[in-house]
C-alpha cells in the first residue's frame, strides 16, 4: 500500500516514514508541508498527516485533508495531532466517515494498533482516538439515554466510536462476540439508533449521535 | 555680593536667553502649524494627525525638560500613548485630548509672548554694556549726531554721566532677569503641568491602552511558549514513544533492530530533556530572582569567552515577563557572538530613560566580528524578534560582512 507521510517535524517525519516502511508499507514519500502532499495526491493509496504544519502552524493538516477528500472522494486520510479535539472530528467528519482517522500523535507508540488503524482507514473504516470519543460522552446532557446504558455498554459504545469491529471489541473487552453483540443491540435500542448500520456507517451514527 | 547670587543671576540670564531661541522656534511651529491646518481638514487629517501631535509633544517635552533643570523638580507630562496604527477615532481621540490642547495653548503662547518677553529683558543688561561704550560712540561718531540712549548724548558732559545710567540700568537688570526668569518659568510650569483632572483622566486612559496592550502580549508570550513546547518537547517525546513502540516490535518479531532503536529513543529523550531545560530556563532564569536583571547581565557578560563589556543604566524594577524576555536576548545575542562572530571584544549596553514617556528599555549588542549575520527562520535572531515582538518591541540587526555587528532592540517596561 502507497501511503504519503506529511509531517513537519524531520525527526518524526523520519521515524513514521521508517515504521510504516518496517511494517510492510510503502512510503512514496514523507514531506514537511500539506502543500507537497496534495502535489503527490495522485500517487498514493492513503495519507498520515500531521495538524499543525507551516506556513501558520494551526490546522493545515485538517484542511489538507479537506481538499485531498474532496478531490479524491473517499480518500484514507490519518490525522495526527498533539492534542485531539471533538470539533475538528467533527470538521473532518462532516463530509463522510469513511476512510477517515483521527489520532493523538502518541498513539504511534503502540505499533500494532497504530498500523492496525492505518490499514482499517485504508480499507475505509474510520478511527477515532478515544480522547475525542470521551470528550463527546463526558459532555452529554443529564436526561441524555446514553446515562441509562450499564458500564459495559458505555465501554462497548466508546470503542465501536472509536471505530473498532466487533471481533475487536470483544478481544478487547475479553468477552464473546455473541455478548458484544448483545449490548451493541441494547445500545442501539436505548438510543434509538438503526442496527442495521454496519462498519464505518455504524461509527458514524454513533459519532452523530453524541455530537448531538 | 555673594558669588553665589551672581551665578544664579547668570543662570537665570541664560534661562531668559535659551527661551528667546525656544521661543523663535515656537513661532515656527505656529507658522508651521498654520500653514498645515487646511491641508488637516481638507485631506483627511486625522491620517497625518498623529505626525503634528508627535512633534508638538517632543517640543512640549523639551520644554519640560529645559524648565525642569533650570531651578530643579520635574514637570510631569500625561499623554495617552499615540495610537500605532491610526484608526480615525484614535487619532482623533489624540488630537482632541486635553492633553494636546494644553500643549498648542502653551505652543501659542509661547511663540508669541516669550520672544517679546525674553528680549526686552535681556535687553536691559546690554543696555548695560551700550551705555558704559556711549562715549567711545561719541568719540568715533560723527560730530553733531546725537546717540540714542535715554536722552541724546551730544556732548561730553553728557556723555560722562553715561556711567551712571549703566548703574540705573545695572539695577534694573540686577533684579528684572531673575524676576522674569522666575515668572516666564512659574507660567510655563502651569502651562505645562497637566491638571488634575486632566492628569487622572489621561492616566486613565493610558492605563487602559497599556492594560489591554499588557494582555495581548501576555497572550502573544503564552502562544509563544505553548509554540515552543509543541514543536519541542512534546513532538520529541511522541519521538521517544515511537521508537520505544518500534523496538518493543522488533523484540516481540525477534528481529535485531531493538537496540538501536532504544538507542534512538533515548537521544531523543535526552533532547526534549534539553530542550525542556532551555525552555525553562528562557521562560524565567532563575538567576533573576537572586540577581536581579542587572546581576544577571553581568553573569551572562562575566561568562563569555570573548570579552565583553556591559553598560547598564537607569534600570528600574520591570514585570518579571520583560526582565526575562531583556535576559534572553542579551544572553541569546552573546551566545551568537561566541559562536559565530570571531569577536575580539562586545560591548552590550542596557539602559532605561525613565523620563520617556514610552518606558523603553533600549539594548545594543555590538561586536567587531566578521559580521555577515542573517536572520534564518528558526535561528537564535529569530527567536530574539519572536521573543520582543510579542512586547511590541523592536529588532534591528546591522551586521555587512567584515563587521561590526549591532543589534538594537528596544523593549517597552512600562507596562
Amino acid at each position: 500500500m502507497r501511503v504519503v507521510i506529511a509531517e513537519d517535524d524531520a525527526l518524526l517525519r523520519e521515524g513514521l516514514a521508517l515504521l510504516l516502511r518496517s511494517e510492510g508499507f510503502d512510503v512514496v514519500a514523507a514531506v514537511d508541508n500539506a502543500d507537497d502532499f496534495l502535489a503527490l495526491l495522485d500517487d498514493t493509496d492513503a495519507a498520515v498527516l500531521d495538524v499543525r504544519m507551516p506556513p501558520t502552524f494551526t490546522t493545515e493538516g485538517l484542511k489538507a485533508a479537506e481538499t485531498a477528500r474532496r478531490r479524491r472522494p473517499g480518500f484514507p486520510v490519518l490525522v495526527l495531532s498533539a492534542y485531539v479535539e471533538d470539533r475538528y472530528a467533527g470538521q473532518l467528519l462532516a463530509e463522510g466517515a469513511a476512510g477517515l482517522g483521527y489520532l493523538l500523535k502518541e498513539r504511534v507508540g503502540k505499533v500494532a494498533e497504530f498500523v492496525d488503524a492505518l490499514r482499517r482507514v485504508a480499507d475505509g473504516g474510520t478511527v477515532m482516538d478515544p480522547v475525542v470519543i470521551s470528550q463527546l460522552l463526558s459532555r452529554r446532557r443529564a436526561d441524555d439515554p446514553i446515562r441509562s446504558l450499564t458500564p459495559r455498554e458505555h465501554e462497548v459504545l466508546a470503542l465501536m466510536a472509536e471505530g473498532l469491529d466487533n471481533t475487536t471489541i470483544a478481544a478487547r473487552l475479553v468477552v464473546t462476540e455473541t455478548a458484544v453483540s448483545k449490548h451493541i443491540g441494547n445500545i442501539f435500542a436505548k438510543l434509538g439508533l438503526s442496527t442495521s448500520d454496519s462498519g464505518s456507517r455504524r461509527v458514524l451514527a454513533v459519532l452523530a449521535y453524541l455530537r448531538t | 555680593m555673594s558669588r553665589d547670587r551672581l551665578l544664579r543671576w547668570w543662570r537665570a540670564l541664560r534661562y531668559l536667553i535659551v527661551e528667546l531661541g525656544a521661543g523663535f522656534a515656537s513661532l515656527g511651529f505656529i507658522i508651521i502649524g498654520l500653514a498645515m491646518t487646511p491641508l488637516l481638514i481638507f485631506s483627511g487629517g486625522w491620517l497625518i494627525a498623529p505626525l503634528i501631535v508627535r512633534p508638538l509633544r517632543w517640543w512640549a517635552g523639551l520644554a519640560r525638560e529645559r524648565n525642569s533643570r533650570h531651578r530643579g523638580g520635574s514637570i510631569q507630562s500625561a499623554y495617552i500613548p499615540l495610537p500605532t496604527s491610526p484608526s480615525m477615532e484614535s487619532s482623533l481621540r489624540v488630537t482632541f485630548s486635553r492633553s494636546t490642547g494644553r500643549d498648542l495653548l502653551w505652543l501659542l503662547g509661547h511663540g508669541l509672548i516669550t520672544p517679546v518677553v525674553t528680549l526686552l529683558t535681556i535687553a536691559v543688561p546690554l543696555s548695560v554694556v551700550n551705555s558704559l561704550l556711549v562715549p567711545a560712540y561719541w568719540y568715533l561718531a560723527p560730530a553733531g549726531d546725537p546717540i540714542s540712549s535715554p536722552y541724546p548724548v551730544t556732548s561730553w558732559a553728557a556723555a560722562a554721566w553715561m556711567p551712571l545710567v549703566a548703574l540705573g540700568y545695572a539695577l534694573i537688570a540686577w533684579w528684572l532677569v531673575p524676576g522674569i526668569a522666575f515668572g516666564l518659568r512659574w507660567v510655563q510650569v502651569a502651562a505645562l503641568t497637566p491638571g488634575k483632572k486632566a492628569r487622572l483622566s489621561e492616566r486613565v486612559t493610558a492605563l487602559t491602552a497599556s492594560r489591554a496592550a499588557a494582555l495581548d502580549a501576555h497572550s502573544a508570550e503564552l502562544r509563544r511558549i505553548e509554540r515552543d513546547l509543541h514543536d519541542g518537547a512534546q513532538n520529541r517525546l511522541v519521538s521517544v514513544v515511537m521508537m520505544l513502540g518500534m523496538a518493543e516490535r522488533s523484540l516481540e518479531n525477534h528481529t535485531d533492530g531493538a537496540l538501536p532503536q532504544l538507542r534512538r529513543a533515548q537521544e531523543a529523550a535526552t533532547d526534549a530533556l534539553a530542550g525542556l531545560r532551555t525552555m525553562v530556563h528562557d521562560i524565567y532564569p532563575p538567576c533573576l530572582d537572586e540577581l536581579g536583571l542587572e546581576g544577571s547581565l553581568s553573569a551572562v557578560a562575566g561568562s563569555s569567552g570573548v570579552p565583553c563589556t556591559l553598560e547598564v543604566s537607569g534600570l528600574h524594577r520591570m514585570p518579571a515577563a520583560v526582565e526575562s524576555a531583556a535576559y534572553f536576548v542579551v544572553a541569546e545575542a552573546v551566545t551568537n557572538v561566541n559562536k559565530y562572530s570571531a569577536a575580539t571584544r562586545v560591548n552590550v549596553s542596557v539602559t532605561c530613560d525613565s523620563s520617556d514617556p514610552e518606558d523603553m528599555l533600549h539594548i545594543v549588542i555590538e561586536d567587531d566580528g566578521r559580521g555577515g549575520a542573517v536572520e534564518r527562520p528558526g535561528g537564535g535572531i529569530a527567536g530574539i524578534r519572536r521573543r520582543v515582538e510579542a512586547f511590541e518591541g523592536t529588532v534591528q540587526l546591522t551586521s555587512p560582512v567584515g563587521g561590526p555587528t549591532v543589534m538594537r532592540v528596544e523593549l517597552p517596561c512600562g507596562w
